[in-house]
């Protein structure tokens, strides 16, 4: 939908070249995997470093599940999976993973925390449904990452109906927001550094910057009428009425126009016809009446900034540079320019058009950022560290390890055409997704082992359903005082109440999640969380434990049932050593459940 | 500090450097005279022992000045509320708040506060970080930065506490500057209590320390070391005898009486016995300030509870000697409109409204700044956000301009420009 051709489109060398080269053959996915192993053991051996093993078969199971389903496999899948005899079973196992709803589910919900950790709009909130519903379904159809990256910069419609308007609503449409956030989410680059002082550590310039932002001023959010808490994300165009009247506004020829009585001033009364001059008159006289008797003559009026400039979410026909000595004045108009590799548009332009043209810009295939973000922010996620320090700051100061196995996966996922599913199997077959954790045995060298990682909200949250039962996983949050959004959010139950005390923003540097008091006092002491790791009642402990009358088999099923693996010999041995010290089968084995939930294995992914 | 402590401790990922940064100021870093243990124990000693704090009543949905502290009688944006006599010959308030009137010898009234942002969220994150949201950075919020300079690192309870959930949290200064949520303030708060006893917690918590060791081994090390930290803490929570603070069943009736029996009274309770017991920051929230229609016979229904909790929550700290090193501070997101709209409300207006406080150093008994006989602009002496919180962080014993740095290695002070509002203190 809503492509049109941008016929004031400046074109550049990689739009060209974009339409040109698209011949080149889709990669394979296993050869791509074996290429990265051969660069990065190629590091390796040349630092003399060995590698980590591989992880055994629950391992893997345990992590892909994670990763591509959002949840912990089952018992059941732990024992078959084992014995399953076929060597490309790992494969096969990715390959009905991406199948599964549950990959949409989990990878949704990865992207709504993108977006909304960073929303400057609270209210924004309220549409994280409706976007994950539409990331669900783009997932669900393969999309490629270029047209939901498009999609999500050209949306227009409604914050009831549109799930794609949310990276805009998010940011009430405005242009310094949307600047910073669209660089940070689809070029991996901080450029909003440059807002207010030329960049510190990166070559870019507080013009870059701004003429960046100025793709998206004539974007308007404004409330749907009769229709409460609804916003409709629209453009501002030169063509009707009073947009019309604001996108070609003129200070010299509307004074003319509205100097009724010719006596070189314009009053209340006189522009009282012209609302949206008439809604902010009073701030004008404010700012430009310089001798203060109500009336503004024609040179009073010229220099007071435009009504519209830089009003978030209003819409105004262009970007202007705020002027830092001068806050009251209008700035530097700014033309839209892309900082990577300055092609521009002129002024004048119309939305469609300039957020039609940046999504060109910033998907074109020869920009090498729009691949390389988003194929460090799935290495990270499933890998356990990204390439660079910080997910989201790439560069260009910054160097990456393994810069060379970043490069590769970049230029042949541009080459599957932003094939995410492709990306996926590519990274899961590679033996870097497949090494056990580093440990102190382990050699320095990048990629010679895996890293363990917090699992995100809804990954623990599905893991608690699976282990305690559908239903039992109690509420994480109630209600309580003070009103407003905030507390409106933090009342929601099931999987969202649970988000607000589990989640955090993925693009967090995994160093830096190191868990909450609350969330530790949750798992703690929950009421209901106590109540359904009880050996009595109808509980999945009191089945478990009927069935397994030995106490040793009893634990291995527990040990299955929460952390998907077989416990050790050691293991074994301190929870018997357990049991026999309690004295109380029942009460030991609640112990030992409370035990491995509230352990930081639970909470990784290993 | 003893955060810094342990992140040096967990320091394995080179990434938590970073961390450090955070937390110690960056010029003295540079200047290099002290190593980083050196300067954060100095830091300690200072400020740790001044035991100030600081109590926020927050106004959610922002108040109207007129119907509160600066009314109009008489002109035809003040409405038909009346202004009250206060025990300070001279200054007169709204007719709702009787007690607060009592006690307006001790409290500053500015009525001059100005500001630009009228969107709530903008407004209320603003106000409660002194910088304007961005989306690639998360403010901590002022009570967040100022707790990660004066609380005191070894007590049990959190150092930040919030009675409903406030509009921003620890932001880059992490976890353990964000806001311990209290919903229902004078019972133990969720899930502090132990359903099990506490022997038998500890039995727990000991078998699964022992479990640990093996993941630890196995990869998990940084994982399990810091997983034990957050757990130490929580349990160091659900065992402290200061959590009875939260429970006012030791507190005589006549006292709680005294607050009323609102949650916003009771949260100011809450505020004062939780100051006592060493928290720095807490904040008590009343909600529903958002008078667009019926403004005047809303806000005397809004104003009762506060206007009682507010008034008992001065004179007890007083009583108490704890109002010298407690400064109270009520205010909302932004003011409201002078002109009574159509339907007998008020709208956003940030561009000047006002702020109440108390305590801490502060002179009692007077006004600061004036809104003009219409209430449409500050005639004099206009304060600022970023004034206000230098006022508060000199009450408070804090360094305005000390530097953070976020995570993107930017440094930012806790209160970006600002001076200190002159006459404030006595």
């Amino acid at each position: 939908m809503r492509y049109r051709f941008a016929t004031t489109l400046c074109f550049t060398w990689w739009a060209v070249s974009g339409l040109a080269a698209n011949a080149a053959e889709k990669p394979s996915a296993l050869a791509t995997a074996r290429q990265v192993d051969a660069l990065i053991e190629g590091e390796l051996t040349k630092a003399n470093t060995t590698p980590a093993p591989l992880v055994n078969d629950d391992t893997f199971l345990r992590r892909a599940t994670l990763d591509l389903a959002g949840t912990i496999p089952t018992p059941n899948q732990v024992t078959d999976f084992a014995l399953d005899p076929d060597p490309h079973k790992r494969g096969k196992l990715v390959d009905r993973l991406l199948k599964s709803d549950e990959y949409a589910d989990i990878w949704a919900s990865y992207w709504r925390e993108v977006i909304f950790s960073r929303a400057t709009e609270a209210r924004a909130r309220s549409m994280q449904d409706l976007f994950e519903t539409w990331m669900k379904d783009q997932l669900t159809q393969n999309t490629g990452w270029d047209r939901i990256a498009t999609e999500l910069l050209t949306a227009t419609g409604s914050t009831q109906e549109d799930g794609d308007v949310a990276l805009i609503y998010a940011h009430t449409g405005e242009p310094e927001e949307l600047a910073a956030e669209t660089a940070r989410i689809f070029l991996g680059i901080q450029i909003q550094c440059a807002n207010c002082h030329n960049h510190p550590y990166e070559k870019w310039t507080r013009e870059d910057f701004h003429q960046f932002a100025a793709f998206f001023p004539r974007i308007q959010v404004r409330p749907e009428p009769d229709n409460q808490g609804t916003f409709l994300v629209k453009s501002v165009e030169a063509g009707s009425g009073r947009q019309a009247m604001r996108a070609n506004f003129n200070p010299a020829e509307a004074f003319v126009r509205m100097d009724q009585n010719r006596d070189g001033k314009i009053t209340k009364t006189e522009v009282s016809r012209v609302k949206f001059l008439a809604d902010r008159f009073d701030q004008m006289l404010a700012l430009g009446d310089a001798n203060k008797d109500g009336a503004m003559t024609k040179e009073e009026f010229e220099k007071v900034p435009r009504p519209d400039a830089n009003q978030p979410g209003r819409g105004s026909a262009e970007h202007y540079m705020p002027d830092l000595d001068d806050p009251t004045a209008e700035g530097k108009l700014m033309q839209p320019v892309f900082f990577v590799n300055q092609a521009k548009i002129n002024t004048g332009t119309d939305d469609m058009d300039r957020r039609q043209t940046l999504a060109k810009y910033i998907t074109a295939k020869n920009n090498p950022w729009f691949a390389k973000s988003f194929v460090n922010r799935i290495w990270a996620e499933l890998v356990g560290q990204p390439f660079t320090d910080v997910v989201d700051d790439m560069g260009p100061g910054h160097e990456a390890q393994a810069q060379k196995v970043l490069d590769v996966l970049a230029t042949h996922f541009v080459n599957s055409g932003y094939d995410i599913q492709w990306l996926y199997r590519v990274i899961t077959h590679t033996n870097a997704y497949q090494r056990k954790l580093r440990t102190s045995d382990t050699g320095e060298g990048a990629f010679a082992a895996a890293s363990p990682t917090r699992l995100r909200s809804d990954q623990i949250y599905n893991s608690l359903t699976s282990i305690l039962g559908e239903g039992l996983v109690p509420q994480a949050t109630r209600g309580g005082a003070g009103g407003g959004a905030a507390q409106r959010y933090a009342n929601q139950g099931g999987r969202k109440g649970f988000g607000n005390l589990f989640g955090f923003d993925p693009s967090t540097p995994q160093a830096d999640i190191i868990g909450t008091v609350p969330q530790a006092l949750f798992l703690m002491n929950q009421s209901g969380v106590s109540h359904a790791i009880r050996a009595a009642g109808r509980t999945r402990l009191v089945t478990l434990l009927d069935k397994n009358k030995d106490d040793h088999d009893a634990l291995s099923e527990l040990y299955l049932l929460v952390l998907s693996r077989e416990p050790s010999k050691s293991e074994v041995e301190l929870n018997l050593a357990y049991l026999t010290s309690v004295g109380n089968r029942n009460e030991a084995f609640e112990d030992i459940l409370w035990s491995l939930l509230n352990s930081s294995e639970f909470i990784t992914k290993r | 500090m003893h955060t810094i402590h342990e992140q040096i401790q967990i320091s394995r990922h080179a990434l938590s450097r970073r961390r450090f940064l955070h937390t110690v100021s960056a010029s003295a870093i540079a200047a290099g005279a002290f190593g980083f243990t050196d300067l954060l124990s100095l830091r300690a000693e200072d400020l740790r022992k001044q035991g100030k704090s600081m109590i926020l009543l927050w106004m959610q949905g922002g108040p109207s000045q007129f119907e509160t502290f600066d009314p109009k009688p008489g002109h035809e944006n003040g409405g038909p509320t009346q202004a009250i006599d206060t025990s300070v010959p001279g200054i007169q308030i709204a007719e709702n708040w009787t007690n607060v009137a009592k006690a307006m010898g001790d409290i500053t009234l500015i009525r001059s506060m100005t500001n630009k942002e009228g969107n709530h969220q903008r407004a209320s994150y603003q106000l409660h970080t002194g910088y304007v949201p961005a989306g690639s950075v998360k403010h901590p919020s002022f009570g967040a930065a100022v707790a990660q300079q004066i609380s005191d690192p070894k007590q049990d309870l959190p150092t930040v506490v919030s009675i409903g959930r406030p509009e921003a949290g620890g932001g880059f200064l992490g976890v353990d500057y964000e806001p311990f949520v209290v919903d229902n303030p004078g019972t133990l708060p969720t899930n502090v209590g132990t359903p099990v006893g506490q022997d038998r917690l500890a039995r727990r918590l000991e078998h699964m320390k022992k479990l640990e060791v093996e993941f630890a081994a196995k990869g998990g090390q940084v994982v399990v070391d810091n997983h034990q930290r957050i757990y130490e803490k929580a349990t160091k929570l659900v065992q402290s005898p200061l959590t009875k603070a939260f429970d006012f069943a030791d507190e005589p009736q006549a006292v709680q009486d005294s607050y009323g029996s609102s949650q916003f009274g009771r949260g100011c309770l809450l505020a004062r016995r939780l100051i006592e017991k060493g928290v720095t920051f807490v904040e008590v929230r009343a909600g529903n300030w958002d008078t667009h229609f019926d403004a005047e016979s809303r806000i005397k229904t809004l104003s009762e509870p506060v206007d009682q909790g507010m008034a008992a929550l001065i004179n007890d700290l007083k009583v108490r000697g704890r109002l010298q090193d407690t400064i109270v501070v009520w205010m909302g997101e932004f003011g409201r409109t002078p002109k009574i709209n159509a339907r007998g409300g008020r709208d956003h207006y940030p561009r000047c409204f006002n702020v109440a406080l108390a305590g801490g150093g502060v002179k009692g008994g007077q006004v600061i700044g004036s809104s003009g006989p219409d209430g449409s602009a500050p005639t004099d002496s206009p304060v600022s956000v970023p004034d206000l919180y230098t006022s508060i962080c000199q009450s408070l014993g804090v360094n305005a301009t000390h530097e953070n740095i976020s995570p993107l290695g930017r440094p930012m002070k806790i209160v970006d420009g600002g001076t200190v509002i002159p006459g404030l203190f006595a």
